[in-house]
């Protein structure tokens, strides 16, 4: 049952740190598609999937270093791990693709553990980006805050229209 | 649309065909040297864009060169093999959003289905 101060977050694994995000911004969550690395883009994306046909920017946050703290990602998991899952999330007029493995929704009731637990001694990730921790199962899950995070990797919180599902280029011919 | 496809190490990549102006062989053109920057081809000297590198790969020497020519410059793109030409309707190519280039010169503007995985669309206007 979910208490008055409840909220849904999607949990999910990444670089060795157990993560999550509000639910509000996650719009689906996909088996990792087919990625094209796209020459001359950030070293932190990992390319492009075609998603609904729209060309969704695929990130990896292994490979953000700025998101970690300074014992840097894997630390506590497996390093090399692929990123089973795409985290697919709606930003301002933007979308975007987060790799994770063991995606999972998690109910927070009320407030979580607080920064202190996000001490940079208990968390890979950097506290720059993480809002709260929630205790779950002797396991910390650092909540991320997605308007740091996202502005971090260059996503814009407003923009031009978001292309549509299934709309692509003009046709110069205006067919 | 028509695209010339090509393929780059094992990355496989569209070029609007209407920019292509030569095919080279490097083993058949004698005005064809290449640099360690650049190209110069009939004498005239091109920037060469090496989607090689860009992609991160080792450098390899190329099999083929494209010379394309857009509104304003010139220029020389080495590739691995060219597959066919093929039209692609504009409605079908999805357009890369900019944010996730380093640069703002990029060399890619979408990607469309192609088979077991997409196919990256070059940026003639931002490269030529």
């Amino acid at each position: 049952m979910s208490g008055p101060d409840a909220s849904w977050l999607i949990r999910f694994h990444v670089g060795g740190a157990e993560a999550a995000l509000p639910l509000r911004v996650v719009r689906e969550i996909v088996a990792r598609p087919t990625v094209v690395p796209v020459p001359g883009s950030h070293s932190f994306v990992s390319g492009v999937a075609l998603l609904g046909g729209v060309a969704l920017p695929v990130y990896d946050l292994r490979a953000f270093r700025p998101f970690w703290s300074a014992a840097g990602p894997d630390r506590g998991g497996p390093s090399g791990e692929a990123g089973e899952h795409l985290i697919v999330c709606d930003w301002g007029e933007a979308r975007l693709g987060l790799l994770g493995d063991r995606v999972d929704l998690l109910e927070q009731c009320g407030q979580g553990a607080g920064l202190e637990d996000a001490t940079e001694d208990r968390c890979a990730v950097s506290r720059a980006f993480v809002r709260d921790v929630v205790r779950r199962d002797e396991e910390a899950v650092v909540l991320l805050d997605p308007v740091t995070l996202f502005a971090s990797l260059g996503v814009p919180a407003a923009g031009p229209p978001r292309a549509m599902e299934g709309a692509g280029e003009d046709d110069p011919a205006g067919g | 649309m028509k695209f010339l496809m090509v393929s780059v190490g094992q990355a496989r990549y569209a070029v609007q065909a209407d920019v292509v102006r030569r095919i080279l062989d490097p083993t058949q053109e004698e005005d064809l040297h290449l640099e360690q920057s650049g190209a110069v081809f009939q004498g005239e000297r091109l920037r060469l864009i090496d989607l090689r590198a860009a992609a991160g790969a080792p450098p390899a020497r190329a099999l083929l060169y494209l010379l394309l020519e857009g509104s304003r410059s010139r220029a020389i793109v080495p590739v691995d093999g060219t597959e066919s030409i093929r039209d692609v309707a504009p409605a079908d190519i999805a357009p890369l959003p900019p944010f996730i280039f380093a640069r703002p010169a990029r060399v890619f503007r979408g990607v469309f289905s192609d088979g077991p995985s997409p196919r990256l669309v070059l940026d003639q206007d931002g490269m030529l």
